[in-house]
């Protein structure tokens, strides 16, 4: 599903970000990446969805080599692929369920298969109740379930969160652990980086950790292993 | 691309357009400016030019044949001045016509010429093929043997092509820079809307929608604005020459280019040049600030 092959990853400043990661993650797996701040871990996952791309090595997601990646065939790439962030970037001026079929208006899909997949991934986070509100009158935590959703709403292979409980107190984290839960449930494997210590320690699933660059540690059923 | 995402494009592409009013404002007007000199100098130009070929067929050039050359040689001399380089059209006029013009001309008159014979010579008269050549022609013909002497309208003539020549060139400056202010303008504000949306096009990038889908809007603000700017003094051009082509009475050789005709043919040339600095103006930025 994933795999990256020596990656090495410089910024135009010379930060060494990443520094020779190979690892493999398979379809349906669930997986959470943590590590000291600053460590690599935003780098890691902006490498998945080409938002940055490697100085150095391959990566393989579903099927595309993101190396070669033609520039018109990113888009197609990406839709195999859900991001999720942590402060959610919900666009203000749209309702919940403009939201998220803003993602599937913006691909061309048909107006019947946006009005069916929207109901049901608002059913699935739980939100189809408020559909018709703006972002800004919602909770932390149902905004991040809008992005989550949208996330979702192409049927992608893959989830890929950047701390998605960061800006969320511990009820609303475990809201939207239990989502992905059921997410990965049905087969979609879910690429997690986070810094919530309870999370990764209650609810185990194969843990990579990441120290200034490298991969020094990847556990199944692992524990998070660090303090803060 | 769907028929739907042919509306999408328009309706968000009007959108950003009233967005941004100011600006779109601006650079509508610029464009508009820039055209209307353009139109203003081509109207004007080619009225100069109609005038100056009225002028000029009244500019010919006459040679005086040699009362050496034999009758017979005459037609092999209006060949030979026909070949020259730059000769457009060689018209013979015998000594005998030229004395019938001349008593036509003297009519009542006319006896002082009797007793005289004929004093005047046979004549080829010539017109070049490009009247800013007339004095090089002139000279040629000078320069042929069997011709005495040649006369044309030496002093009048250069000065006014000068002019044209000087006119226009300042013309062609004037209304490049301002077709690259335009452009420049539109370009400028569709950089304005392509920040103001960033939130929304990072999104569109995010979840894979193509280039072409999210530059769609701007190309559509960029060629409408350019198409509005374009409207406008097509509008009043059309009108402000069809008013002095009704109410203005001229006598030739000062006649306008007909109407119709010429008002249509400048309006394609707004329109189109409308179309291009919009096109180009949205290209830029997009090029520049709407890289994946
Ligand atoms: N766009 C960038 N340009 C230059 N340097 C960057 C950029 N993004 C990140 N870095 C640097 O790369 C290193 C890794 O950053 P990264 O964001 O991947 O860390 P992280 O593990 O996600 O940290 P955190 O836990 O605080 O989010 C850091 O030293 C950071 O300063
Ligand atoms: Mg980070």
């Amino acid at each position: 599903m994933i795999e990256m092959q020596d990656v090495w990853k410089e910024y135009g400043n010379g930060v060494a970000a990443l520094s020779g990661i190979s690892v493999r993650i398979a379809q349906g797996e669930f997986c959470y990446v943590v590590g000291p701040s600053g460590a690599g871990k935003s780098t890691f996952i902006k490498l998945m969805y080409r938002e940055e791309k490697p100085t150095k090595g391959q990566i393989f997601v579903g099927g595309f080599n993101i190396e070669r990646l033609r520039e018109r065939q990113i888009p197609m790439m990406r839709r195999h692929i859900g991001v999720v962030f942590q402060d959610y970037k919900l666009l203000q001026p749209l309702t919940v369920y403009e939201n998220v079929s803003f993602a599937l208006e913006v691909i061309e899909a048909s107006r019947k298969t946006i009005q069916k997949r929207v109901a049901e991934v608002l059913e699935l986070v739980g939100l189809t109740e408020k559909a018709n509100m703006l972002p800004r009158e919602l909770s932390g935590g149902e905004q991040q379930r809008v992005g989550i959703a949208r996330a979702l709403v192409n049927k992608p292979s893959v989830i890929i969160a950047d701390e998605p409980t960061g800006n969320l107190d511990p009820d609303n984290s475990w809201t939207i652990m239990k989502l992905f839960q059921r997410v990965n449930d049905r087969g979609t494997t879910i690429v997690m980086a986070t810094h919530n210590r309870e999370l990764v320690n209650s609810v185990r699933k194969r843990v990579i950790a990441i120290e200034q660059g490298r991969i020094v540690r990847d556990q199944e059923r692992g524990e998070y292993g660090y303090e803060d | 691309m769907k028929i739907r995402t042919v509306g999408r494009h328009a309706r968000e592409g009007m959108r950003n357009l009233f967005r941004n009013g100011w600006m779109t404002f601006a650079s509508i007007s610029a464009v508009a400016v820039t055209l209307f000199i353009l139109g203003g100098s081509i109207l004007l130009s080619l009225n100069v030019q109609n005038i100056s070929l009225n002028i000029e067929s009244q500019l010919q050039i006459n040679a005086y044949v040699s009362n050496v050359v034999p009758v017979k040689a005459l037609p092999a001399l209006e060949k030979r001045l026909a070949h020259l380089s730059g000769v457009r059209s060689v018209r013979f006029v015998s000594k005998v016509q030229a004395l019938k013009q001349m008593k036509q001309i003297l009519k009542s008159n006319a006896d002082i010429m009797t007793g005289l014979g004929n004093p005047l010579p046979n004549a080829f008269i010539l017109n070049a093929v490009n009247p800013q050549q007339t004095a090089a022609v002139a000279k040629e013909v000078q320069s042929t043997p069997g011709i005495e002497s040649v006369q044309y309208g030496q002093s009048f003539l250069p000065k006014l092509l000068t002019i044209m020549n000087v006119a226009r060139d300042a013309a062609v400056i004037l209304i490049g820079g301002l077709l690259i202010l335009g452009m420049f303008l539109i370009s400028n504000t569709i950089r304005v809307t392509i920040f103001t949306r960033r939130r929304e096009i990072e999104i569109m990038k995010l979840v894979g929608a193509t280039n072409g889908f999210i530059r769609g809007p701007f190309f559509v603000e960029g060629t409408l604005m350019g198409l509005v700017g374009a409207a406008i003094p097509s509008v009043v051009l059309y009108e402000l020459y069809r008013w002095i082509a009704q109410t203005v009475k001229l006598f030739p050789p000062f006649t306008l280019v007909p109407y119709p005709l010429v008002i249509t043919h400048v309006v394609w040339v707004l329109v189109a040049c409308g179309l291009f600095m919009g096109v180009w103006g949205s290209l830029f930025s997009m090029r520049r600030f709407l890289r994946v």
